[in-house]
């Protein structure tokens, strides 16, 4: 509620604005006839400028040159102004010897000078470089604008190179390559050029050409390999930089490690291909959202969550609220197809996130869609058919499989030997099926240099292995870029989604499938119909009649306008619109086995962010060694939430019910809140010869969720990265390249919307009457959780390029932590209170390698390990131990892992005795702390491309109340059964069973309620999983029938797991309110996937 | 609520001087109709609803302490997979598993004791005359009540730990003035309730006569209730939920089933479709359900005339006239058209009172009380090896820097 933020926005903005439309008014007034004339570069002809306005032009220098060649007078020229000249012999004479001596004349009048009859003209571009280019007189001059074409190769492997942005320096002219690397470029004006051809992943090349008499000039590239090119391009908060620039590390994900890997969803994308990055996914249902992590648990209330940004738009990073049957939740970020990611970069802490302000503590995913290029129309067809499947659960010790695998036969018994029939067993005698999986896209993209697009369209069908669940989506995608003037460039990028889930009853509700399921005799569908009356009867195909349902829509809208003025001031305004909105539809029908009078539930949720956003940055040079690019910019974020939930219960009687057809009915949820953070920021960088970087930058932030003695928020930043192998010194036997790389900085996390403000909850009472409960403590003063970060680390490049090594260190110090405080119950709140309290600590490594193991024209085999070890702990809490939920014993407390299990623990486990107990221990970290990430890529025999992704996460724990349960009274845990028959004998008078019974396994077999505890069932939840694997064969011309190019590619995802925990899988995580913690608690594991694809670009 | 001005002046001007701002992105106003702030509740319209709220929370409380306190003692078993029940059931009441209990407790009481000093600032001299008065004191009273007749220590307003004896100081005191109030606007049902109220902590302080002096103005049929309804979750009796929609506590292996023809101990057996006796949520205990709160409207009683003539008995008993104290169990028996009882000897007639009350207040949360002071007495063993009453929250205990 704080802050006139938006004003300083305004202020800042409002000169620059003006200064931009200025510059759009250039008068051309041009020296004689036999001077050169000054040019600025265009996309389409060079125009003419009026050199006075030029600063670049205007700077004064000295000059004392009795007697030099022409090549060392503009060397003399370049040294004082900054100016890059680039010029050929061919169209210089550079031998020729002038003679200049002046004080403090504009470099104009020395240009003019020194270059009077020699017959050129001076280009200016956008980046500082001016090339000298043959004269053509003006009233002759008829522009013989002519074209570069080409092909981009992989400099070893001689294959050519997809997506190859190709771009005459100093112009908009440029093209991408297509599947066999060709590219063309027209209307390229007559003179030297120099033609520059970048990729992710690969290093950038540049070359000369000479466009004569509007004839087609051929250009080719070899593209080094170099994962961690430094001069590759990347988005930042103030607009772009090259890698070699920036003093903190930034993971990019290139579309071509996706391109035919079994990917579904943008957070398949990032898992396991970028150190720091932890990505779980919770369950097995189609389209349920999983949990993202960068680097550790950071904050104890306010989520951890990375903010997303799709194309420059932010975008809600969290899930939908969670499906109170399925109790999973979809998450909006899934919603964008891979299949139009162009590529992905991750920012993961304050040390680099601080320009984006408050929230951006959890890091920041930048998602870049594909865009179109120059040139014909390109059209990309993709068909895929496969199936998912479960596998078998439980292990050999568990024969049916929890009854899931087989639901039929003589095996359906619990340890105490009480057999069970469930007649509505499907006729293959198992709840489990192969879900059908289709999925369809088709993409086009091309334009002209003033107009591209890129238009995209996918549908996806996949049914789950329980016969209900079931994800569709369909959705479109169009990018667009305009050029309308010089230097303008304008964007508009638009997605829209349509999701429908069909979930199966899950988790922690009495309904659950796998929990009625799995409890065998004990489940609570106790129907009719067996054919054996002296079995348990149990009709578990009951809950399959229940209809839930969520169906969501997504759209996002981004329009962004860039300009480029002097060649030196880049402007940049974005608007950007994000658009959630999820329906939950829960149907218990009428004549439902344990709730007759059925039960309805329905929820209208939408999240909407408006995305205001400028960034200004003027880059200019001081002298030959010194330049510095000064940024300024504000964003402003709105954000609007709703979320209305209806309940009808007691329906008349059968048929598709509605709200209104029931007797009872219950508003269990509405909220309809807006908040707005918004802020403005400046930076400055100071560069060094191309090698040292200097940055220090500052964001000041407002937010309307800030207490009302709360001011405005100021985060700063420094960094320098360091290009060390630049220097002569630097022995490049040992790595060609390395840069050194240091930043600090802070970042923030705002309170939720009314958490200052003490309120009272309107309710109702005495039977339907308004009334009012306590609900918020509030606190006046609080502000936003502040998070500190230093990082250290080098990017390097060995072994002739073909090996590239990125380690990062950091350090992460979270002050003023929001933690919700507990205060006496009797003083009447019972909720809790966030108080800017307590400080989380984060330190951990970052490794990733990825090596070209071989590069031949026929085989090419490149792996990629990442790794990262975090360690992450609370510190001062203000004397809390903050419970998430006591029950499952998972706490936040001061000095261990956030958050932790603690609770009952066996001291002597393996001792054959009665079991020691002691309470309130620490168990162990929930989250992973190490994870490990290994990707391998083979082409072999020209045509085939084999890729794999593995993934180990270790440290982190589970409660496997699962277990817990059915080892209980239900007595359903085979690997209880020897202990649990020992204990009983024992129990009457028997003893001689427990000699081989340890005290851990009497402890958690046992079913005394003075003696199990769920905490006893706390298990490790390391795990290593084969994600994905691919072989894709490339289709020969002849078989393509004029296609450009096609593909089959045979994948499978989540083929093996090894883990030690006991449960069904060690990802699942029962998704409550709280997604804080994680348990599991008869989830759903994830599934197998077989995908065969058929891939025609034309 | 509204954002602050200077934001929202800040705010505007971005958005005007922006030339892509959509109409739409300048509606700045930062909203959430869902709360109240505290200050807009001082209001006198305001306040029946802050009565209500009163009501509300007591109910609430209530709920949950009528199905969680039940297999704390001998009213009825766990049946069901809730682990924290599954204790209770054992005897073992920790600070952990029973503090939602304190806290909603705690909650109801501090709610109508806050309620009324913020009446008093708001409603001035008509607070004396307003109808909401007396009613919020006897919320304040039963909420009071509650802690004390189930709670092990007192703690008022994050104060030091206090005797359980407080609460009932404290309740004495609401009755009686909610008495005065009532009697002043001419409510007799309020003064009824006011009477009954302070005859059950009068009892639960010790002071008998000054109980059975109060239980004498209160008829046979009298009875004030909690109010639970299906219009919200929240409104919904929790027993009778965990009852009907599921299988969590049975009524079976306690003292109730062995017969099933008292009309104030009503349950039924539910028989699957192979006619075996249903069994609870647990798989394994047979589920007998409780009839008395047949749906989750059900309301529970906060003081009945029959347990006013069962105070009576009690003060008699203790005052050794045995004929007199049969004669008002045999009256309240009389109320439920039972048969009366002939017993002539003190023992036998403690039998019977504490049969009596354990039939009659069944369900109603007031039997770990009776439990608790009498095994103290010496009178039952039920409790022997088990916890007696519900401790501090480990939340207060944690937060409250006077503990």
């Amino acid at each position: 509620m704080r802050s006139p933020v938006s004003l300083l926005v305004l202020l800042l903005a409002g000169p620059l604005f003006g200064a931009t439309a200025n510059a759009q008014q250039w008068v051309g007034e041009q020296p004689a006839a036999r001077s050169p004339r000054f040019l600025l570069a265009s996309s389409a002809a060079p125009v003419p400028v009026d050199a006075r306005r030029v600063a670049a032009l205007r700077r004064r220098i000295s000059l004392d040159l009795p007697d030099a060649t022409l090549d060392e007078a503009l060397a003399a020229i370049s040294r004082q102004s900054g100016i890059h000249f680039m010029y050929s012999k061919d169209v210089v004479r550079l031998d020729d010897h002038v003679r200049l001596r002046a004080q403090e004349i504009t470099v104009a009048a020395a240009l003019t000078e020194l270059l009077m009859d020699a017959n050129v003209d001076v280009v200016l571009s956008p980046g500082g470089q001016a090339l000298l280019t043959r004269h053509v007189p003006p009233k002759e001059a008829r522009v013989q604008n002519g074209t570069v074409a080409g092909t981009v190769v992989d400099s070893a492997t001689r294959e050519p190179v997809a997506a190859v942005s190709v771009v005459v320096d100093g112009t908009r002219l440029g093209a991408l390559t297509d599947d066999q690397g060709h590219y063309q470029i027209p209307n390229v004006p007559e003179g030297a050029h120099t033609v520059t051809a970048r990729r992710i992943g690969y290093g950038k090349v540049t070359l000369s050409v000479t466009i004569t008499g509007g004839a087609q000039a051929t250009l080719d590239f070899a593209l080094p390999r170099a994962a961690s090119s430094l001069e590759q391009v990347v988005v930042t908060a103030t607009g772009t930089a090259r890698k070699k620039e920036i003093g903190n590390s930034v993971s990019t994900i290139d579309a071509d490690e996706i391109a035919h890997a079994p990917v579904t969803t943008p957070e398949q994308v990032i898992d396991g291909r970028s150190p720091g990055v932890s990505v779980l996914s919770n369950s097995g249902q189609p389209g349920s959202g999983g949990t993202i992590r960068l680097r550790g648990t950071g904050s104890v209330s306010q989520g951890n969550t990375p903010i997303i940004y799709i194309d420059g738009v932010r975008m809600y990073n969290g899930n939908a609220p969670t499906d109170a049957m399925s109790r999973q939740a979809i998450s909006p970020l899934n919603d964008i197809d891979p299949a139009d990611i162009d590529h992905v970069e991750i920012v993961k802490g304050p040390a680099a996130t601080t320009l984006y302000g408050t929230e951006a503590s959890g890091g920041v995913i930048q998602i870049f869609t594909k865009k179109g290029a120059a040139g014909k129309s390109r059209w990309t067809a993709r068909v895929s058919q496969g199936i998912n499947n479960l596998g078998h659960l439980g292990g050999d010790q568990n024969p049916t499989g929890f009854f899931l695998n087989e639901c039929r036969g003589a095996d359906l018994v619990n340890g105490l030997g009480v057999r069970f029939e469930d007649p509505t067993c499907p006729a293959s005698g198992s709840w489990l099926r192969d879900g059908y999986v289709s999925r369809y896209s088709l993409a086009t993209s091309g334009g002209t240099n003033a107009v591209t697009y890129y238009l995209s369209g996918a549908y996806d069908d996949e049914s789950g292995v329980i016969s209900t669940s079931r994800s569709k989506d369909a959705g479109f995608r169009g990018n667009f870029g305009f050029t309308p003037a010089p230097h303008l460039n304008l964007k508009a990028s638009t997605a829209y989604t349509r999701r429908d889930v069909s979930w199966v009853a899950d988790g922690d509700n009495a309904n659950g499938f796998l929990l009625n399921v799995s409890r065998g005799p004990s489940g609570s569908m106790k129907g009719g119909g067996c054919s054996d009356p002296a079995l348990v009867c149990v009709t578990n195909g009951d809950i399959l009649s229940m209809d839930n349902a969520t169906q969501s829509d997504h759209f996002i809208l981004g329009l962004d306008a860039t300009h480029e003025a002097f060649g030196h001031l880049t402007n940049v305004l974005r608007l950007g619109y994000d658009y959630a909105r999820a329906r939950d539809k829960a149907v218990t029908p009428f004549g439902y086995l344990t709730l007759p009078s059925g039960r309805m539930f329905w929820r209208e949720w939408d999240q909407r962010l408006l995305t205001l956003d400028y960034a200004s940055t003027l880059n200019y040079t001081l002298g030959r060694s010194w330049s510095t690019a000064t940024s300024v910019g504000a964003q402003m974020f709105n954000s609007w939430q709703t979320n209305t939930g209806i309940q009808g219960q007691n329906f008349a009687g059968p048929g598709d019910p509605t709200l209104e057809s029931s007797s009872v009915r219950d508003l269990t949820s509405d909220l309809d809140q807006h908040v707005i953070n918004a802020g403005f920021f400046a930076q400055e960088v100071l560069g060094w010869r191309d090698r040292l970087f200097l940055t220090g930058g500052l964001r000041v932030d407002g937010n309307s969720a800030f207490g009302s003695s709360f001011g405005l928020q100021a985060y700063p930043k420094v960094s320098a990265a360091y290009t060390i192998s630049d220097e002569s010194f630097w022995p490049t036997s040992i790595a060609e390249t390395m840069k050194l790389r240091a930043a600090y900085g802070e970042s923030g996390k705002a309170p939720g919307a009314f958490d200052a403000v003490r309120t009272w909850a309107p309710v109702s009472a005495e039977n339907g009457q308004p009334a009012f409960t306590p609900d918020q403590i509030g606190n006046p003063d609080l502000g936003p959780e502040r998070t500190r970060e230093y990082e250290l680390g080098f990017d390097a490049t060995t072994i002739g390029g073909r090996v590239n090594i990125g380690l990062t260190y950091y350090h992460q110090h979270t002050l003023d932590a929001l933690i919700p405080v507990e205060y006496p119950a009797s003083e009447g709140f019972v909720n809790r209170q966030l108080e800017n309290v307590g400080e989380v600590f984060n330190k951990g490594l970052e490794v990733s390698v990825d090596a070209g193991i071989v590069s031949r024209p026929r085989f090419d085999w490149h792996v990629g390990v990442n790794y990262s070890g975090n360690t992450n702990r609370a510190g001062n809490l203000g004397g809390q131990s903050i419970t998430i939920s006591a029950i499952s014993g998972e706490y936040v407390r001061e000095g261990y892992a956030v958050p932790a299990y603690f609770g009952r623990v066996v001291t002597n486990p393996n001792d054959y005795a009665d079991p020691v107990f002691a309470e309130d221990q620490y168990l162990g970290a929930i989250y992973p702390n190490k994870i490990i990430g290994l990707t391998t890529n083979l082409r072999f025999l020209e045509r085939f491309r084999l890729s794999a992704l593995g993934e180990w996460q270790l440290g982190g724990h589970l409660l496997n109340t699962m277990g817990y349960s059915l080892a209980d009274n239900m007595q359903i845990w085979p690997a209880c059964y020897a202990a649990q028959h020992a204990m009983a004998a024992a129990a009457d008078g028997d003893s001689s069973g427990l000699g081989s019974i340890t005290a851990l396994q009497r402890a958690q077999c046992s079913t005394s309620s003075k003696v199990k505890a769920y905490t006893l069932w706390v298990e490790p939840s390391d795990f290593f999983k084969l994600r994905s694997v691919s072989l894709t064969y490339d289709l020969p011309a002849r078989w393509l029938g004029g296609a450009r190019s096609g593909s089959v590619t045979l994948a499978g995802r989540n083929l093996f797991t090894a883990t030690k925990y006991r449960g069904t899988d060690p990802e699942v995580n029962d998704q409550g309110d709280n997604q804080f913690a994680r348990r599991d608690y008869y989830n759903l594991p994830p599934y197998r996937t077989f995908v065969a694809t058929l891939t025609i670009d034309f | 609520m509204t954002m602050h001005d200077a934001l929202r002046r800040a705010a505007m001007l971005v958005c005007a001087g922006s030339t892509l701002a959509a109409t739409a992105a300048c509606d700045l106003s930062v909203t959430n109709p869902g709360s109240t702030r505290d200050q807009d509740l001082n209001t006198p319209s305001a306040m029946p609803a802050l009565v209500n709220g009163m009501s509300g929370d007591l109910s609430y409380s209530l709920g949950y302490l009528a199905r969680e306190g039940s297999v704390m003692t001998d009213e009825l078993r766990e049946s069901g997979t809730y682990p924290a029940m599954g204790r209770f059931d054992q005897g073992i009441i920790d600070d952990v598993d029973a503090g939602s209990l304190w806290d909603n407790a705690q909650e109801a009481r501090w709610v109508a004791e806050n309620g009324i000093d913020r009446m008093k600032q708001v409603l001035q001299a008509d607070f004396e005359t307003s109808p909401l008065s007396a009613r919020a004191y006897l919320y304040a009273g039963f909420a009071n009540r509650v802690l004390g007749e189930n709670m092990c220590d007192a703690v008022i307003d994050g104060g030091p730990r206090q005797s359980d004896s407080v609460y009932f100081q404290r309740a004495d005191s609401e009755f009686t003035e909610a008495l005065r109030l009532a009697q002043a606007q001419g409510v007799d049902s309020l003064a009824l309730t006011a009477l009954a109220g302070r005859a059950q902590v009068r009892a639960d302080l010790g002071r008998w006569t000054d109980a059975d002096a109060d239980a004498a103005q209160v008829p046979a049929d009298f009875r004030f209730d909690a109010i639970f309804s299906t219009n919200s979750e929240r409104e919904n009796n929790n027993l009778a939920y965990e009852t009907t929609t599921r299988r969590e506590v049975s009524v079976w292996g306690t003292q109730w089933a062995a017969t099933n023809a008292d009309p104030r101990v009503p349950w039924d057996t539910l028989f699957t479709s192979a006619g075996v006796v249903q069994k609870g949520n647990n798989g394994s205990t047979p589920f007998f359900r409780q009839k008395k709160y047949p749906g989750v409207d059900a309301p529970i009683p906060l003081a009945k005339g029959t347990e006013m003539l069962l105070i009576r008995a009690e003060a008699a008993l203790r005052d050794g006239a045995v004929p007199a104290a049969m004669g008002y169990v045999n009256d309240e028996r009389a109320a439920y058209g039972l048969a009366a009882l002939d017993v002539s000897d003190a023992d036998s007639a403690w039998t019977v009172l504490q049969s009596e009350r354990g039939a009659v207040l069944w369900l109603e949360t007031r039997r770990l009380w009776d439990l608790r002071r009498w095994y103290a007495e010496g009178r039952t063993t039920f409790l022997e090896g088990r916890d007696t009453c519900i401790p501090i929250s480990q939340a207060e205990q944690s937060s409250n820097p006077n503990l």
